[in-house]
């Protein structure tokens, strides 16, 4: 999947990616639930989101209108879970459309 | 990799492999398993990057033998099972064959009667990873269809396709939209790019679209 990195955010990937770190904060598989976006009102797979990874975390962006549904930081004080710009996160058992 | 006590995967589900040196630092990185979950062996599929980190390691030293620690499956999204059915359409780039070789083990191993096509974009003939295997698999009876794409330079004699793929190719070689067929995208980002628009132009639904982007990011995990 990724090869070698260098730590620095570059060009997105699909938020599948960010599916090891969203382990350590949810207990399903976040990238088979669906997010709704609070800008445009989208609805999509967290896996299909855009991915800005960094090693401090990740920023899952919404592929249609930008906006930040999802962030995930890690801090010396634990791991920091925003998604002020998702409107919803929906858990169904489809893992597929 | 013989991983003790390894729950079974689902194709398309990658792994996080973490090494540590003598003096605790820590490097972790993301592959995509490669092989199909009736494999006994657990198989990744590693691109050796020369000034990277890891790759160099793990396509170079790891002998049989070696230990380091492993964590998954994961991901749940960029994943075929059989139970699915098909078509199953696979676009694949490079190194990003590694999920999309897991499905097609998958699908002989399982006895899957799905129609699939791959079409695959490599730069050199010495480039196409699983080649042989592919031939191999394309050959049996209900195996699927391969196309190869040689982007770069192509050996004498080559009567393939030699640029990169795109809304021509997947509209010659591709299965028709109409077949609502199963669509895994697995590559650089630029394939990805390029690839998912001609595929909608081309009427399949994005629902149906799933793509997998490897590139430089961060130590995300």
């Amino acid at each position: 999947m990724s090869p070698d990195q260098s730590g620095m955010p570059a060009a997105p990937l699909d938020g599948n990616a960010a599916a090891g770190l969203l382990r350590e904060v949810f207990v399903f598989d976040a990238t088979s639930a669906t997010v709704t976006c609070g800008g445009c009102g989208a609805t999509a797979h967290v896996g299909s989101a855009r991915l800005y990874g960094g090693s401090m975390g990740a920023v899952l962006r919404c592929a249609g209108c930008d906006t930040a549904v999802l962030r995930v930081v890690r801090t010396p004080m634990g791991l920091w879970l925003d998604m002020q710009g998702a409107r919803s996160l929906k858990i169904g058992s489809e893992a597929t459309a | 990799m013989s991983v003790p006590g390894w729950p079974s995967h689902r194709p398309g589900q990658h792994l996080d492999v973490r090494l540590t040196a003598e003096d605790g630092y820590q490097a972790q990185r993301s592959y995509s398993i490669a092989s199909a979950p009736e494999a006994p062996l657990l198989a990744i599929t590693v691109e050796r990057i020369d000034d990277g980190e890891v790759s160099p390691y793990l396509a170079g030293e790891v002998r049989v033998g070696d230990r380091f620690e492993v964590r998954g499956p994961i991901g749940g999204y960029f994943v075929w099972t059989a139970a699915l059915g098909g078509p199953l359409f696979l676009i694949a780039g490079g190194s990003g064959i590694a999920p999309l070789m897991a499905m097609l083990r998958h699908r002989a191993a399982a006895g899957s009667h799905a129609p699939a096509l791959l079409v695959y974009s490599s730069r050199t003939f010495a480039d196409i990873i699983y080649r042989e295997e592919l031939n191999r698999l394309a050959a049996a009876s209900d195996g699927p269809r391969v196309v190869h794409t040689l982007t770069r330079q192509q050996p004498a004699g080559w009567t393939g396709a030699t640029r990169r793929i795109d809304r021509d190719m997947l509209a010659e070689t591709g299965i028709a939209a109409s077949a609502r067929p199963r669509i895994f995208v697995c590559g650089p980002t630029s394939l990805v790019e390029q690839t998912t628009p001609s595929l909608l132009a081309l009427g399949h639904a994005a629902s149906l679209i799933k793509t997998e982007r490897f590139g430089p990011t961060g130590g995300l995990r």
